[in-house]
């Protein structure tokens, strides 16, 4: 075992503070991060439970949610003779006004889809006798966690007397025929419907649509079919319609969701206080084990070790430090994402995320280390003669 | 048993050179500024030759641990050369950059302060690698072997894996003997290396920095209150508020039979 870590272990008990502190700063991060992740993840479902594998969307599309309409007989046409696409079909999804039975109107996003069992949209979701009942005009199907902020906590009673509670979106009369569960959104509830009551509410023609949604006969194959229709002629002339992959189109979502929203300011605002607080702990742990070694590093010195060992010999402390806090902090950040999903959100906490997380602490505890070394300047070896 | 009695009479005129190997000149060392300065040292000249242990006396505040300081590289004087011959060569100390003073220590001094300054948390052992890795970038394995003879040199080959909580005041100080001398430096420079000691303990310090000088040649100056080191020394070297007063050898020989030497290894 080194210097370092046999005097680590030996001073276990003055070193506890900047561990605790480093693993307190990659929890923080960790979680932080998960839980955002995690709320983002919500404003992607339909992309991410839908089976397409390609979307095709309007010129310059921001996110899943902010698509204008676009024809479809037009694209359809463009995308259905590309080999190795199999499956074409419109999807429509967009914001709209729920105007609640009590008075007032809430955001929601309409999800307009094909209800047959070959729709490689999100109405996977739904079960088949919800899918049967959304094909008759009006229909609309909701998550039973946003009845509240619908409006709408009598629906449950409704159905089970075979009648439906009705509102309004966009002026358009709407009838709840079904609940579904695990469809939650952040901007406003998702509103399932068939194509036909997503046009009419929206008041799209028939030939219009938001998306269309394109399966291949491998997944892998889905960059290609991406960029050949990039690089049509038809695009490369005048481009009107955005493409990507189910991957891309997602990960795309989210970004905006969290730049529109603030979000990353807010998670790196948090998470650069957590960071501050073991900085700052971790540093003056150190400082002070440093500092009460004053006598025996002034002794090296006067031995003519060089101070740059001295100082590395800090800094390897940190990094121990780091790789300690960081060990601890991974059981305790799955633990504490569990209870979080025990109590209704679930952070995702992915290998990706914990690596990053586990980088950036190490980082500040070597920082912290490059930070104590102050210490080491008021260390001279004349004083042990005074 | 690592301590045996000697079997040659005088150990001292073995190892005595007469060619001084670090001399001070003309050394003046003062603190502070205007009305409040105050002179450490004033003109000390002073010469140690090879082999020889050097005791440096006076009361508190009469400079002794400065001039050790200013002698060792360590502390600046405001006036004054010091020059110490190293493989042939002269050095003038205060003329190298602070890199190649740094160099110097590390190649030809070794220090014991008052106080043992061991790490609590390396072992006998440990104690004396850390120099020889850090310092002069020896294998583990080698840093290993050279410290587990010196200790076994100073007694302490069973006291190796211990930490300093674990050893006697008398062992620590050992140890740090030991670290000062495992790079086998031509200078060795103890401020009280006694002072926390009771006398057995401080006699047996005592007698392994005569054998270290004798044996071993090394020039070694001591700085210490303590009048019964007086016996076991070649010079003594008396300072009085900053000036160095007439040196002369002790007149006292060391008492029979406590005087020891090491049990070189066969």
């Amino acid at each position: 075992m080194s210097y370092t870590l046999t005097t680590l272990w030996h001073d276990r008990q003055r070193y506890l503070p900047g561990i605790l502190a480093v693993a307190f700063s990659a929890l923080l991060i960790a979680l932080q991060c998960g839980l955002l992740f995690g709320l983002l993840s919500i404003s992607t479902i339909p992309i991410d439970r839908s089976d397409a594998d390609v979307w095709i969307g309007p010129q310059k599309v921001l996110s899943v949610d902010t698509g204008q309409p676009i024809s479809e007989s037009k694209l359809v046409s463009r995308v259905a003779g590309l080999p190795g696409v199999t499956h074409v079909e419109p999807y429509i999804q967009r914001f709209s006004f729920w105007e609640k039975p009590g008075g007032g109107t809430d955001l929601c996003i309409i999800v307009g889809c094909r209800l047959t069992e070959d729709s490689i949209g999100p109405s996977k979701v739904l079960p088949r006798e919800l899918r049967d009942r959304l094909t008759e005009e009006g229909a609309v199907v909701v998550d039973e966690s946003e009845l509240e902020r619908l409006d709408i906590q009598h629906a449950p009673a409704l159905l089970e007397q075979g009648r439906f509670a009705t509102a309004k979106i966009n002026g358009r009369p709407v009838r709840v025929v079904g609940l579904v569960k695990g469809m939650r959104s952040i901007a406003g509830p998702y509103i399932f419907c068939s194509l036909f009551t997503a046009r009419s509410i929206m008041k799209l023609g028939s030939d219009q649509t938001v998306y269309v949604l394109a399966k291949c006969d491998d997944p892998k194959h889905a960059s290609l079919v991406v960029e050949q229709l990039k690089s049509s002629p038809l695009q490369q002339e005048q481009p009107d319609m955005s493409v990507f992959t189910k991957d891309e189109f997602s990960y795309k979502s989210r970004m905006h969701w969290l730049l529109k929203t603030k979000g990353g300011l807010a998670l790196g605002y948090a998470a650069a206080l957590g960071l501050l607080v073991g900085l700052v702990v971790t540093s003056q742990t150190l400082y002070a084990a440093t500092m009460a070694s004053m006598r025996e590093y002034a002794i090296l010195l006067a031995l003519g070790i060089p101070r740059w060992r001295l100082r590395w010999t800090v800094v390897t402390q940190a990094f121990w430090i780091g790789i300690f806090g960081v060990i601890v902090s991974i059981p305790a950040t799955y633990f504490l994402g569990e209870l979080a999903t025990h109590l209704g959100v679930k952070p995702l906490l992915s290998a990706e995320l914990m690596a990053a997380a586990a980088v950036i602490t190490l980082g500040m505890a070597i920082f912290s280390g490059i930070i104590a070394l102050r210490s080491l300047k008021q260390i001279e070896p004349v004083n042990l003669l005074r | 048993m690592a301590w045996v009695q000697p079997d040659d009479a005088d150990l001292r005129s073995a190892t005595m050179r007469d060619e001084p190997v670090l001399q001070g000149f003309h050394l003046t060392r003062s603190f502070g500024d205007g009305e409040t300065r105050t002179y450490a040292l004033r003109d000390v000249s002073l010469g140690l030759r090879k082999g020889e242990l050097a005791l440096l006396m006076g009361p508190s505040g009469s400079g002794k641990s400065t001039l050790l300081a200013v002698l060792s590289g360590l502390l600046e004087p405001d006036r004054g050369q010091v020059l110490a011959r190293v493989n042939g060569k002269e050095v003038d100390l205060w003329k190298l950059t602070p890199r190649q003073r740094e160099q110097f220590r590390l190649k030809h001094c070794g220090f014991i302060f008052q106080g043992y300054n061991l790490f609590p948390a390396l072992t006998a052992r440990q104690q004396l690698e850390i120099v020889l890795r850090w310092g002069e970038g020896v294998s583990g394995a080698e840093a290993r072997e050279r410290s587990r003879e010196m200790l076994s040199l100073l007694g302490l080959s069973k006291k190796c894996h211990l930490l300093p909580a674990q050893l006697s005041g008398g062992e620590k100080q050992r140890v740090a003997i030991g670290r000062a001398l495992i790079k086998n430096p031509q200078f060795v420079f103890a401020d009280e290396p006694t002072s926390a000691l009771d006398w057995a303990h401080g006699e047996q310090v005592v007698e392994l920095l005569r054998i270290a000088a004798h044996e071993r040649g090394a020039t070694i100056l001591v700085v210490s209150h303590d009048h019964r080191i007086v016996p076991f020394v070649d010079t003594v070297f008396h300072l009085e508020d900053g000036r160095l007063q007439e040196s002369e050898p002790p007149d006292e020989t060391p008492p029979p039979g406590v005087r020891f030497r090491l049990e070189m290894p066969p």
